[in-house]
């Protein structure tokens, strides 16, 4: 075997990049493979992998992140996207016991308005106490699997009457006209069996992440009454148990000016990107010194990238003929910029780690299978 | 007459004999079970035959509901 | 959006009429105690044993498989219930083994949930030995993804709080 060689960094640099032109794109797929490149080693290690591996963080609220990943293949990343979509488990309503629904809303579309209300509780409960339900054997009576450790029950129970103290000659506000003329999410009543109790105690109670979700609309003499129960369940069973409203990433675009572009041309650069993508600054001795291009071009405007991270890759400067040859755009093939919107049962920043744990333990369990299939 | 007209339903499957207002009043109202209906203009509870005509007793409303089981309805919320 | 079973809740039907329903609330769960004393009335000493015993029952059936026509160093697998979350990741980090000369996966069927990886090696280890490899080499990338991840969690928010615990 030849011995291993060391690529230049700009080397190196050059091949993370995904050319983008005026029609096409260039070099989409991961070369970092042994063997791609002849003399270089491209092996998988723990060590080179840990040193390249970063993570920046851009935004990280409660319920809403946004992070880079650099120095990860597509194929990881998108494991992690389609794991946080698909695979970490929520609680959601899941059955409907309809004992009266006189509104104008249909009992199986009332079901499925309410399957889809996302709910939160406490972390302890969730996460620990609350187990998977699984549905009973065939000819099993129907609450045979059901318990207080893998179902949480909830009621609705609203009747819409008229409200004397509203004259109906001024008023026109079903709202103010009728008591409960709108039912909302927060109208839903947690109703806690057995250990439940304790685990979602006062504030850790299993309430709607957001109380006011409009459920339905009633008029005086209208009533719903029901109770539901709720299970675990995953995004690829059904998306109301998805934890994320969107869990996407994009690659971090790169704006190369390879020739200046300066005076009139340089706004009109500016106004191709994003704002705040290509700043307009003064040409200064020093640029003209480091850089031959700018010499006797002091004191003219010149077009700089500012934020390449903001840029939409819209490809409306290689539309344009003045800057033809002088800019080059593409993203780099390694930096996934992450951005997570919880649904409220977790936290943003949890949600990305538990989705590598669930990568990890799903290798875990079919290492075991592999040594199993041998034996 | 045409094949296409409209013909009252009746107990008797005879095609139409055809005199006067199709209005059926010539069948016997005691006829067929009784079925409770909702005014949904009053709310008032009536019952009504087959050949009834379809009207609140109370305030004339043309819009009668039948009542909604009281047994409960078991539905997934998918 | 119509449910995939809408069935009547089982009520003994008393000559047809609505009758009220009084005698099975719908939401009728019985909680663990309950259910003990169903089984044959064990004093509810532990009452986390039901929880973990309904839990163990579960055995997880074999879902590798290795296909036939397979040898020692040309193997294809089956893999039941995964896709291509798995199916890509593991195919770069398979990728990655300078023994591997050949490695690439498919789902043969949208509709079957099965997916299928190939793996042919060089003479000296054999494609079993790579998946195995390659399934750990995935777990050691996950945990160093995990804690670089929270580190600069922690640096970004100012915190230094411990990463959380469960699952």
């Amino acid at each position: 075997m030849r011995p291993t060689t060391a690529p230049s960094e700009a080397e190196l640099d050059s091949r993370k990049i995904v050319g983008i032109n005026k029609e096409t794109v260039t070099d989409v797929t991961s070369t970092d493979f042994p063997g791609h490149y002849p003399g270089e080693d491209n092996s998988w290690d723990i060590n080179t992998f840990s040193s390249g591996f970063n993570v920046q963080f851009h935004q990280n609220e409660q319920f809403e992140a946004s992070f880079s990943l650099i120095g990860i293949d597509a194929s990881l990343a998108n494991a992690f996207r389609r794991i946080l979509i698909s695979e970490i488990p929520t609680l959601a309503i899941e059955t409907v016991f309809i004992e009266n629904n006189t509104s104008v809303i249909q009992d199986e579309v009332l079901a499925h308005r309410l399957g889809l209300i996302p709910f939160k509780g406490g972390k302890e409960g969730l996460l620990d106490f609350l187990k998977w339900w699984r549905k009973p054997e065939p000819g099993a009576d129907q609450y045979s699997t059901t318990f207080d450790f893998n179902t949480v029950s909830l009621e609705l129970n609203v009747e819409c009457t008229k409200n004397p103290a509203a004259d109906p000659d001024v008023e026109s506000d079903p709202a103010k006209l009728y008591h409960h003329a709108n039912v909302y999410a927060k109208d839903i009543v947690f109703t806690p069996e057995g250990r439940q109790s304790q685990y979602f105690d006062g504030d850790k109670a299993i309430a709607p992440v957001n109380p006011d979700i409009l459920i339905a609309k009633l008029r005086p003499g209208q009533e719903i009454r029901l109770s539901m129960h709720m299970h675990k369940g995953v995004g690829s069973d059904h998306a109301k148990f998805s934890p994320v409203a969107t869990a996407s990433y994009r690659l971090m675009p790169t704006i190369d000016i390879v020739k200046p572009i300066l005076g009139a041309d340089a706004d009109k650069f500016a106004r191709c990107f994003a704002p705040g993508v290509v700043a307009v600054e003064t040409v200064t001795r020093e640029d003209a010194a480091r850089d031959d291009a700018y010499e006797g071009h002091v004191g003219e405007r010149k077009a700089v990238v500012k934020d390449p991270m903001r840029d939409t890759v819209s490809r409306e400067c290689l539309r344009h003929k003045e800057f033809d040859g002088k800019v080059k755009l593409g993203r780099r093939r390694d930096h996934f910029i992450f951005a997570i919107e919880s649904t409220g049962q977790w936290d943003s920043d949890e949600l990305f780690l538990e989705s590598v744990k669930t990568l990890k333990l799903k290798c875990k369990r079919l290492e075991k299978q592999v040594v199993n299939m041998v034996r | 007459m045409s094949r296409e007209a409209y013909q009252v339903p009746s107990t008797s499957g005879g095609a139409y004999t055809g005199s006067g207002a199709p209005g059926a009043r010539d069948l016997s109202l005691s006829e067929g079970p009784l079925m409770q209906y909702i005014c949904s203009d009053c709310a008032v509870k009536m019952s009504l035959r087959k050949n009834d005509p379809i009207r609140c007793k109370e305030c004339g409303g043309r819009v009668l509901y039948k009542e909604r089981t009281k047994r409960m309805v078991q539905f997934e919320a998918r | 959006m119509a449910p995939r079973s809408k069935t009547r809740a089982d009520v003994p039907e008393e000559a047809g009429d609505d009758a009220t329903m009084q005698d099975a609330p719908p939401s009728h769960q019985p909680a663990a105690d309950d259910a003990e004393d169903a089984e044959g009335g064990e004093a509810g000493d532990d009452e986390m044993n039901e929880a973990e015993d309904y839990e163990e029952e579960e055995e997880e059936p074999q879902r590798v498989k290795l296909l036939a026509g397979s040898t020692a160093t040309a193997a294809s697998f089956e893999f039941a219930d995964e896709g291509h979350t798995l199916g890509n990741a593991l195919r770069y980090i398979i990728m990655k083994n300078p023994d591997v000369e050949f490695c690439a996966y498919a789902i043969p069927h949208p509709s079957e949930a099965k997916m299928n990886i190939r793996i042919q090696t060089y003479e000296g280890t054999t494609a079993i030995d790579a998946l195995q490899k390659g399934l750990q080499d995935l777990q050691e990338l996950c945990d160093v993804v995990a804690e670089k991840f929270w580190v600069s969690r922690n640096e970004f928010m100012g915190e230094s709080t411990p990463q959380p615990s469960h699952a």
